[in-house]
């Protein structure tokens, strides 16, 4: 305790060094500060849409039940879902800034409906979040380069390192002390913004406890690299430069190379494509026999075969019958769209067992739920809620039932709660498992050059 | 300063140190009393600092033994630097620090408590003028730094000395205050090795001088009466331990 307490003293008087942890801790509040106002800003979004549905559906209901067609509510009735964010979604914000997560539907043809979602100008999202997982993904590591790159060179270049290891019983203790405080500091530069935010979020203590893990986990692999190259005793400058080059492979370069593979590996179509073929069939319906598409929407819906015939004219189940079947054809490519998504998640969780970097990272948007997975169960969540839809007008449309203002308030409520994260388990074994083998690496080096 | 138990504070025996196949202390034999200055003078490569490194235990001996204090500094590294005060050629002391915070530092690191009266009473033991305590050692002459290492040794208690190179680029009153400084710790009990090419700044202060060539000592004098050494025979022994 003596020792550690020595050497925070000590660090307290290096300008330098806390300057440095100064800077990490006003970035990450910064972060955190930023992720709360865009968490804040969705709600808020999200909050908006209770009464403009309510005053939407009055309309809509006020109208209807003059001509009691439930072609019209069903056609005219938006039906509004959302995807609130998590309490953990301030902390990394994941795929929510490119992905809807208010969609308001109505029960015609779906996939063309799933893309509509607004997110605003899409090219300001490229450059990504300046969220609290990207300083600690990017930033953290350069601060603990800055920390540690000289932790014992610097004082062989000083040439205080023999009179300072001679002065102390055993080195490893002064080593060990001026490790753990850095490292210390370091950790609650990151970790008392985070905090704060978590309060304000009211983020759930196992979630709290979980990003901490991750937090130390990456901070001990960048520390572990930098005792590991310090291990071959050259200067300061030839230890920044290397760590440097390994910030730049392993944060920017293998999951910039990753990225780029796995996307070509496994061929996504786009949302819009979807809703293209699901359009193309729906307008091609105009042109052909209505039978065809009563035909093929029969088959999967035999329940409503022996309903009353189609006449000459319009007739709304014939409309929302190729609408269905519309959704149908392109179901093929919705779930292929589904599986590529997933897959392309899957083989990135491959790639961060070796890129701590990217495990953190998809550590943290799993938690927070902000990651493809939750993007699609999203998407799943909708579908389950569309069908319901469906489930709720088809009676009414097949069987010419009137639909009055009662029934208005029985069609089905989208409920929306929150994505639960998970415990990230797999990804923070990959960062434990890299800061093992590097530090064995570093070890197994250090003796052979040692004997 | 402690005195030592017995009567040896450094006993190195037979040591030998290979760096690879080369050995770099080749059956050395060396041994500096309690109250005793020894010179260990040598040529470069002769093995002065990794005779240094031994006695502190930063490098293990292939063969041989090394003894300080009576404790193998080998296999017990912490009680062997507890008893030593090492000095380096260029002391180098932490610069954003003032001579006392540096001092402060370096007992907490050898796990002492500093208590400023002590600090103040080895400053002026040692010479350091008062308005230089609390100042920024980043000012500080080589004189005044070697003074404030050596005001840490004098607080540490240690009962042995290891000077590499004390007097270089020292000019000759703050040599003759060194000197004078490095006499009155041997007259308390400490036990000094002088590593140095200076032949005559350690002339002037050593009982014994020893010339390491090639890793062993290959002569040793002893000062004598009131003129110590015959500076022209070590002239001559030095001149021929460098050119061997």
């Amino acid at each position: 305790m003596n020792a550690l307490l020595r050497e925070a003293r000590f660090l307290l008087g290096l300008k330098s060094a806390v300057a440095a942890m100064v800077a990490l801790f006003a970035l990450t509040a910064v972060a955190v500060s930023a992720g709360l106002v865009e968490v804040a800003r969705q709600e808020a979004a999200i909050a908006r849409i209770g009464p403009q549905q309510a005053s939407d559906v009055a309309a809509v209901t006020d109208w209807v039940s003059q001509g009691k067609d439930p072609g019209n509510a069903a056609y005219y009735t938006f039906h509004a879902t959302s995807d609130p964010p998590s309490d953990l979604a301030f902390a990394a914000i994941g795929t929510r800034d490119v992905s809807p997560y208010v969609l308001r539907v109505r029960a015609l043809g779906l996939e063309a409906q799933l893309y509509e979602g607004e997110i605003g100008n899409p090219e300001a999202a490229l450059p990504g979040r300046f969220d609290f997982a990207f300083v600690l993904v990017y930033l953290a590591p350069l601060f603990v380069i800055l920390l540690f790159h000289d932790l014992r060179s610097g004082e062989r270049e000083a040439g205080r390192l023999r009179a300072l290891e001679a002065s102390v019983g055993a080195p490893s203790a002064l080593w060990g002390a001026r490790l753990t405080v850095r490292a210390l500091g370091l950790f609650l530069a990151l970790a008392l913004p985070f905090f704060v935010g978590a309060f304000v979020a009211g983020t759930a203590l196992w979630k709290v406890g979980a990003v901490l893990a991750v937090v130390l986990a990456y901070l001990a692999f960048w520390i572990v690299l930098c005792m590991v190259v310090a291990r071959a005793a050259r200067s300061s400058l030839a230890n920044a430069m290397t760590l440097a080059a390994a910030w730049m492979t392993l944060t920017l370069i293998v999951p910039a190379i990753g990225h780029v593979a796995i996307n070509s590996a496994i061929p996504l179509r786009q949302g819009m494509e979807l809703g293209q073929t699901q359009r193309t069939a729906v307008h091609r319906a105009w042109d052909i026999p209505k039978s065809e598409s009563m035909d093929a929407f029969f088959r999967t819906h035999p329940q409503w075969r022996n309903t009353a015939p189609l006449g000459e004219a319009f007739h709304w189940k014939w409309y929302f019958a190729f609408h269905q079947v519309g959704d149908e054809l392109a179901g093929d490519l919705s779930r292929q769209y589904r599986q590529g998504v997933l897959e392309r998640a899957a083989w990135s969780e491959r790639l961060g067992l070796v890129t701590p970097g990217v495990a953190t990272q998809l550590a943290l948007h799993r938690l927070a739920a902000t990651d493809p997975a939750a993007q699609i169960a999203y998407q799943d969540r909708i579908r389950a809620f569309h069908g319901e839809l469906r489930r709720f007008y088809y009676p009414y449309l097949f069987e010419d039932r009137p639909f009055g203002r009662a029934d208005f308030a029985r069609a089905p409520e989208y409920r929306a709660a929150p994505a639960a994260g998970s415990w990230p388990v797999a990804l923070l074994g990959g960062v434990v498992l890299m800061t093992a083998l590097v530090g064995g690496i570093g070890f197994v080096r250090g003796r052979r050059v040692a004997s | 300063m402690k005195t030592v138990d017995g009567d040896k504070a450094i006993e190195i025996a037979d040591l030998v140190v290979r760096y690879g196949d080369r050995a770099v202390i080749d059956h050395l034999a060396l041994t500096v009393r309690a109250g005793e200055v020894y010179g260990l003078l040598g040529g470069n490569g002769a093995g002065k600092s990794t005779t240094l490194q031994a006695i502190l235990g930063f490098v293990r001996p292939s063969a041989g033994r090394v003894r300080v204090v009576g404790r193998d500094p080998a296999s017990e590294p912490a009680e062997v630097r507890r008893a030593i005060a090492y000095i380096p050629e260029n002391v180098a002391l932490y610069e954003h620090l003032t001579a006392r915070e540096n001092i402060d530092y370096f007992l907490r690191l050898a796990g002492l408590r500093p208590v400023a009266d002590e600090i103040n009473k080895a400053f002026g033991t040692v010479g350091l003028a008062e308005e230089a305590w609390e100042r920024r050692v980043s000012g500080f002459s080589k004189g005044m730094r070697q003074k404030t290492a050596i005001a840490l040794a004098v607080l540490r208690r240690a009962s042995v000395l290891l000077l590499d190179e004390p007097t270089s680029g020292l000019d000759p009153g703050a040599t003759a205050d060194f000197n004078a400084l490095v006499s009155r710790l041997r007259g308390e009990g400490a036990a000094i090795l002088i590593v140095t090419h200076d032949l005559i700044g350690v002339a002037d202060i050593a009982d014994r001088i020893g010339f390491l060539e090639r890793g062993r000592i290959s002569d040793e004098m002893v000062a004598e009466g009131p003129e110590r050494f015959d500076l022209r025979a070590l002239h001559n022994r030095f001149s021929r331990a460098r050119a061997a």
